[in-house]
């Protein structure tokens, strides 16, 4: 494995990663207006964007932080908040098997929404990728920069930024960027209309949990239409 | 206010609780590896799992106006997500996409008022 061609695959995934940006950028930049504007202190929201990497996470604490509630609650509300990522991390741990405990705990950290969307399908695309680990990496600190600096920059302009822009907007449209391409996989489409239905009925749950009930039943969905779809066609 | 600006043990403790949460739920199955033993079946069920999370994400940002929702055409922001949807079937661009949505969903908000 030569050097050179593991650095083209940092690059690579970085360079895959950039049209999202403006997704990103907008993302994070509402999230350092909200932590700003919840009575955060300006080393307080810097120390909660740098450390905790964590836009819903952050946004499900911030009230609870402002009204002095007990740190384990702060805890358990931002893992449940999480617990999709348990789902992510789950989905691709294989790949990261050979590394070390360090490499892999570092890795873990900066997996997200866009990377993990962006690492399945490169996977899928090219399951031999000798540099997969090394493409991962790029793609998660692009990701990682471009939300930090977007981050600050709305901690320290967030009197300039009107809310009424809607710039969370943008954050979403990136993710739609994201979902339909996938969904040219009818069971995948089928499981994500019904996580789609389900996230809509059960919006008033918790904690963001209504979020983790309808990637579970979306997934069920999806590998019950896969199955159903292969005995039909076995049959025929 | 210096009140805010003081240093606070407590805000300090929640956020590296946070930051903890982070660690528990990105990087434990990554550690685990494959000492993390799931059923078959539910390991097929996770390549489901991007579409499914982006998805559930989407929907109520598209389809919600404070927490009802808003199927009319009144909604700027689910008309923006499937005028974007159209642009990235056509163009396959990413930025165009976000940008191009982003334009329409300021048209139809700020539009009329200018008119």
């Amino acid at each position: 494995m030569s050097e050179s061609s593991r650095r083209d695959a940092v690059l690579r995934g970085a360079r895959e990663l950039l049209p999202l940006w403006p997704g990103i950028f907008a993302w994070g930049l509402v999230t350092g207006v909200a932590m700003v504007k919840s009575g955060l202190s300006t080393p307080e929201a810097l120390g909660l964007s740098l450390l905790a990497y964590a836009g819903s996470a952050q946004l499900a604490a911030l009230p609870l932080i402002t009204t002095l509630a007990p740190l384990w609650l702060v805890l358990l509300t931002a893992i449940i908040v999480n617990l999709r990522f348990v789902v992510y991390s789950t989905a691709i741990r294989t790949h990261f098997a050979t590394l070390s405990s360090r490499s892999r705990l570092w890795l873990g950290y900066i997996v997200g929404d866009i990377m993990f969307v962006r690492f399945t399908s490169l996977l899928e695309r090219e399951p031999e990728y000798p540099h997969k680990i090394a493409y991962f990496a790029g793609g998660a600190l692009a990701n990682w920069l471009v939300w930090q600096v977007s981050s600050i920059v709305g901690i320290f302009a967030a009197k300039l930024i009107p809310q009424s822009l809607g710039l969370e907007l943008a954050g979403t449209l990136a993710l739609v960027a994201l979902v339909v391409p996938l969904c040219r996989y009818l069971p995948t489409l089928g499981g994500a209309l019904v996580a789609a239905a389900v996230a809509i009925l059960t919006h008033e749950l918790p904690m963001r949990l209504g979020l983790l009930c309808a990637v579970i039943v979306g997934m069920v969905v999806a590998l019950g239409l896969e199955r159903w779809n292969s005995s039909r066609g076995a049959r025929a | 206010m210096s009140e805010i600006d003081a240093f606070d043990p407590y805000v300090w403790l929640a956020i590296l609780a946070i930051t903890l949460a982070t660690f528990i739920t990105r990087s434990s199955p990554l550690l685990l590896g494959e000492r993390l033993r799931i059923p078959p079946l539910a390991e097929a069920a996770l390549r489901f799992a991007p579409a499914c999370a982006l998805a559930a994400i989407i929907a109520p940002d598209l389809l919600l106006t404070n927490g009802e929702l808003n199927l009319s055409l009144n909604n700027a922001r689910l008309i923006s997500g499937c005028i974007a949807s159209a642009i990235f079937i056509y163009f396959r661009s990413i930025s165009g996409t976000i940008l191009g949505g982003m334009l329409i969903y300021w048209l139809l908000t700020f539009g009329p008022s200018l008119i």
